[in-house]
C-alpha cells in the first residue's frame, strides 16, 4: 500500500470485493432489463450493452485486471461481438431474402405471429452483445497501458 | 396540503440542501481525500432523500419498489466508489493534506 512498493502489484480490498459480489448480478439483470425495454420505453441495446460491459470493469476494479483477463478470455469477447453482428445481420438480411426491406420484421409474420415484437428484441440483444464486447475490449486495451504494444496472440 | 405532500416537499428540500453541500465541498476542499469525503457522505444522503421524496410522490406500486431499490443500491455503491477512489489515490502515493501545508 505504501508508495515505495512495487508498482502494478494489486492488493484486493475486502470492501470493494464484497460490494461487487453483491451488486454484479443486479447490474447484469438491469442490463438485460434495459436491453429488452428498448422497443417501448427509454433504453435499448446500446445503453444495456454498456451497462453489461461495466460489470466486467467492476470485476476488474475489485479483483485486479490480470485475474479478470484470465477469467474472461479475449476470444470470448470477440465471439460476443461477432455473434451480435451475426444476429443483427441475419435478422436484417433474412427480411430481404423474404422479399422485404432490411429489418422489415413483418416479412416474418407468416412464419411467426409475434415476429415484429421478438424481432426487435433479438436485434436489441445483438446490439447489446456488440456494445458490451466492444466496451470490454476497449477497457482491456486501455488497461494494458499506452507504452506497451500488444502483439499478435500476446493478450 | 396534506401531511404526505409536506413530507415530499421537506425531503426534496433536504435532499437539494445536502446535494448543494456536496457540490460546495468538492469545489472548496483542499485535496482528493477530503473531496471524496464530501462527495460520498453528503451526496449519498442528498440523493437518498430526493429519491425518497420521489417514492412518496409516485402513484403506482412498481415505481415505488424501483425507487426503494435505487435507495438501497445508492447506499451500497456510492460509499464504495469513494472508498475505491481514496484507496487508488493512496496506492498512487498521494499524501493527505494537513494543516502544515496551508501556510
Amino acid at each position: 500500500m505504501s508508495a515505495d512498493e512495487e508498482p502494478g502489484l494489486y492488493v484486493e480490498s475486502t470492501i470493494i470485493m464484497t460490494t461487487v459480489r453483491v451488486v454484479a448480478p443486479f447490474v447484469l439483470t438491469f442490463a438485460l432489463f434495459i436491453m429488452f425495454h428498448g422497443a417501448d420505453t427509454p433504453g435499448g441495446g446500446f445503453q444495456g450493452g454498456v451497462i453489461a460491459g461495466s460489470v466486467v470493469m467492476m470485476l476488474a476494479f475489485a479483483y485486479g485486471i490480470d485475474s479478470t483477463r484470465q477469467w474472461l478470455d479475449v476470444r470470448v469477447v470477440a465471439a460476443l461481438a461477432s455473434g451480435g453482428v451475426l444476429v443483427f445481420a441475419g435478422i436484417g438480411l433474412g427480411a430481404i431474402a423474404l422479399g422485404g426491406n432490411f429489418l422489415q420484421y413483418n416479412e416474418y409474420l407468416p412464419y411467426y405471429a409475434k415476429a415484429s415484437k421478438y424481432g426487435i428484441e433479438l436485434v436489441e440483444l445483438g446490439i447489446g452483445g456488440i456494445v458490451a464486447a466492444v466496451a470490454i475490449g476497449l477497457f482491456f486495451l486501455l488497461a494494458a497501458g499506452f507504452g506497451h504494444v500488444v502483439g499478435e496472440g500476446e493478450r | 396540503m396534506t401531511p404526505v405532500e409536506w413530507a415530499i416537499v421537506g425531503l426534496a428540500l433536504l435532499g437539494a440542501f445536502f446535494g448543494g453541500v456536496a457540490a460546495i465541498g468538492i469545489v472548496r476542499m483542499p485535496d482528493i481525500y477530503t473531496r471524496a469525503h464530501a462527495a460520498s457522505k453528503s451526496d449519498t444522503l442528498g440523493a437518498v432523500l430526493t429519491i425518497g421524496a420521489a417514492a412518496l410522490a409516485l402513484e403506482s406500486g412498481l415505481s415505488i419498489i424501483k425507487a426503494v431499490f435505487l435507495v438501497v443500491f445508492m447506499f451500497i455503491t456510492n460509499p464504495t466508489a469513494a472508498h475505491a477512489i481514496a484507496r487508488a489515490a493512496d496506492d498512487q502515493g498521494i499524501e493527505p493534506w494537513t494543516t502544515e501545508d496551508d501556510s
